[in-house]
């Protein structure tokens, strides 16, 4: 026994460090410096200063100490705008993936679990929802709610939670049918508390890789909706709306788009990749 | 009326198409009874046990007949009744140790919880039943291994975990739905030898499915042979050895290899017997659908 249980794991350390290592860092990173943004900022990130416009970052010439990547057509400082970007996006990501996730996923879990009624009505809205167009969706519902995070929280959630409804359905289905689900009702355990206590565990690796999944996808959605202006308003400092500035600058001050793009890619795949290694570490199954 | 811990009677079980899992079956479990239930795979051996347990597949339904726990009707009770019913008086010992426990719970609570829900014990009363019978078990260290989670274990091991918590309520009647089949050779004999001597000490009732004769003749006293859902011969064991009555029960007899004596030839089913018990119940099926449309 002992031989069993440690091999696996001695094997799973190595693979580990090299998939979690960098996305954790990454995000590490994130979290830090959205929380301690206040303090780590060099400058105020709405502060114009015009005849600072459109400097460069510090390696180029023409750079001045202290703007570390320059600034953009308004003379902001770029840097201080992704950090306070840093945790705007961290905190949609955060509120609308938990949103989703948990809405999602029980309406999943019933379906896959009860079968009959609740399947068939869930499954059908499931349908119904993914037949609407989730670009327009968004659009049209925060035309409706107005600007502001709370639609583009809102908006995640109901575009997103099919995504979570079907996967978890499908899952829960398979564990279902499972011989220990059997074993808990001989066992004298009831119908939907098994669903909690048996079920929910096995469930779970899928549905914290959905989560970090959908961390990086609502950090996306909220940088298309600053894009598009739909987000908070265009001086806020959201990744999205820096992207949408650096495009009109994009032939002589390329950095204010590069630099927020390359937040949004590390984010994003960070977030991606780590669900997926998440996943295998909480499965002792796949280790 | 004699007293009798499992009476099944008429049993019959279909697919919502009415396709026939199970015909008219019957059999019955004193108690302290091991009563070996065989027949070729698909003959619906696992779905009595699974009706009897009330984990019968979604869609597969009790058309007909009655179930009798300790003498009370199962199909009269509510469902939440029946479901503490049965797990105060049954358990099963599965197929598979390995699907048969949760791979994200630790052993101990698979075990515990069941025995605090059934008899209301107290969390400290429920363990110390685990370790009592993971001991019995020939399991060392149970600390450890209730501590531990299924994929740490052994196959043979895990077995083992499963009849402990199979006895550990102190049911009057166990299903053991081919235990030793998932299992190596080496360890299939050490497994029949713990189920039968906690079968005897215990005195509970035991329907034991398997289709190796050899196994029926050592471990029960009744037999029930199973062709496509149908009873074919319901008879104490000795005499079934001695000289069976029914022709497919013979072939089936003929058809194990003896691993008392390994020299000993054996003979496949005759297809010509298995084609024409077919048939019969095609016949049979035939009428049952003119008489129930
Ligand atoms: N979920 C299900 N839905 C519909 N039919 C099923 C289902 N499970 C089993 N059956 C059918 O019920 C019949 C009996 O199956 P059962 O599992 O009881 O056979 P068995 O005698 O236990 O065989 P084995 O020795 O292979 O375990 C089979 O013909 C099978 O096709
Ligand atoms: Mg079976």
């Amino acid at each position: 026994m002992a031989e069993a249980s440690t091999a696996p794991r001695a094997r799973h350390g190595s693979g580990l460090n090299l998939r979690l290592w960098l996305p954790l860092s990454w995000v590490t990173l994130l979290v830090v410096v959205a929380v301690f943004a206040r303090w780590i900022a060099p400058h105020d990130p709405l502060a114009q200063d015009l005849l600072l416009e459109r400097l460069p970052p510090f390696f180029m010439s023409g750079s001045e100490p202290g703007y570390w990547l320059g600034t953009d057509s308004l003379g902001r400082d770029v840097l201080s705008r992704m950090i306070y970007g840093a945790q705007i996006a961290l905190f949609v990501s955060v509120i609308a993936a938990s949103a989703t996730c948990v809405f999602g996923s029980v309406l999943g879990m019933l379906a896959g679990y009860y079968g009959g009624w609740a399947e068939r009505i869930i499954s059908r809205l499931v349908d119904i929802w993914m037949a609407f167009p989730p670009v327009l969706f968004a659009v049209l519902l925060v035309a409706v709610m107005g600007t502001g995070l709370t639609s583009v929280i809102a908006a995640i959630a109901l575009i997103d939670w099919t995504r979570f409804a079907r996967v978890v359905r499908a899952e829960t289905l398979v564990q279902t049918r499972m011989d220990y689900v059997d074993s808990a009702r001989i066992g004298g355990a009831r119908r939907a508390s098994t669903l909690w206590t048996e079920i929910l565990p096995n469930v779970l690796p899928t549905i914290i890789a959905l989560l970090m999944l959908e961390m990086g996808i609502a950090i996306i959605v909220e940088a298309i909706l600053s894009f598009v202006n739909l987000s908070i308003s265009t001086d806020d400092p959201t990744w999205g709306s820096m992207i949408a500035e650096g495009r009109n600058a994009i032939h002589f001050a390329w950095w204010v788009l590069l630099f927020p793009l390359i937040a949004l890619f590390f984010s994003v795949l960070s977030f991606s990749v780590l669900g997926e290694g998440l996943r295998q570490r909480f499965d002792p199954v796949l280790q | 009326m004699t007293r009798t811990v499992l009476d099944i009677m008429n049993l019959t079980v279909n697919l919502p198409n009415r396709t026939r899992i199970l015909r008219d079956v019957s059999l019955s479990l004193e108690p302290g009874e091991v009563r070996a239930l065989v027949g070729e795979s698909g003959a619906g051996k696992s779905m009595i046990g699974k009706a009897v347990l009330g984990i019968l597949p979604p869609k597969v339904r009790i058309s007909e007949g009655e179930i009798l726990l300790d003498n009370e009707h199962l199909g009269a009770m509510t469902p939440v009744t029946r479901r503490n019913t049965v797990a105060r008086m049954s358990a099963l010992i599965p197929q598979d140790p390995l699907t048969a426990l949760n791979p994200l719970r630790k052993i101990g609570p698979q075990i515990v919880d069941p025995l605090r829900r059934i008899h209301g014990w107290s969390a400290d009363k429920a363990r110390a039943r685990a370790l009592e019978l993971l001991d019995r078990v020939h399991i060392r260290a149970p600390e450890r291994v209730m501590a531990s989670y299924p994929h740490e274990l052994s196959g043979g091991m895990r077995q083992r975990i499963l009849i402990a918590a199979a006895f550990a309520p102190s049911p009057r009647l166990i299903v053991a739905d081919e235990p030793t089949t998932a299992l190596d050779v080496t360890v299939q004999k050490e497994i029949l030898k713990l189920i039968r001597e906690l079968q005897r000490e215990t005195g509970t009732a035991v329907l034991f499915v398997t289709h190796d004769m050899g196994v029926v003749a050592k471990i029960s006293q009744k037999v029930t042979v199973l062709f496509a859902g149908k009873v074919m011969e319901d008879a104490p064991t000795e005499q079934v050895f001695s000289g069976a009555a029914h022709p497919y029960t013979r072939a089936l007899i003929n058809a194990t290899p003896s691993s008392a004596d390994p020299s000993r030839s054996f003979t496949p089913v005759p297809a010509q017997l298995v084609a024409d018990l077919h048939r019969e119940i095609a016949q049979d099926d035939h009428l049952y659908m003119t008489v129930t449309s």
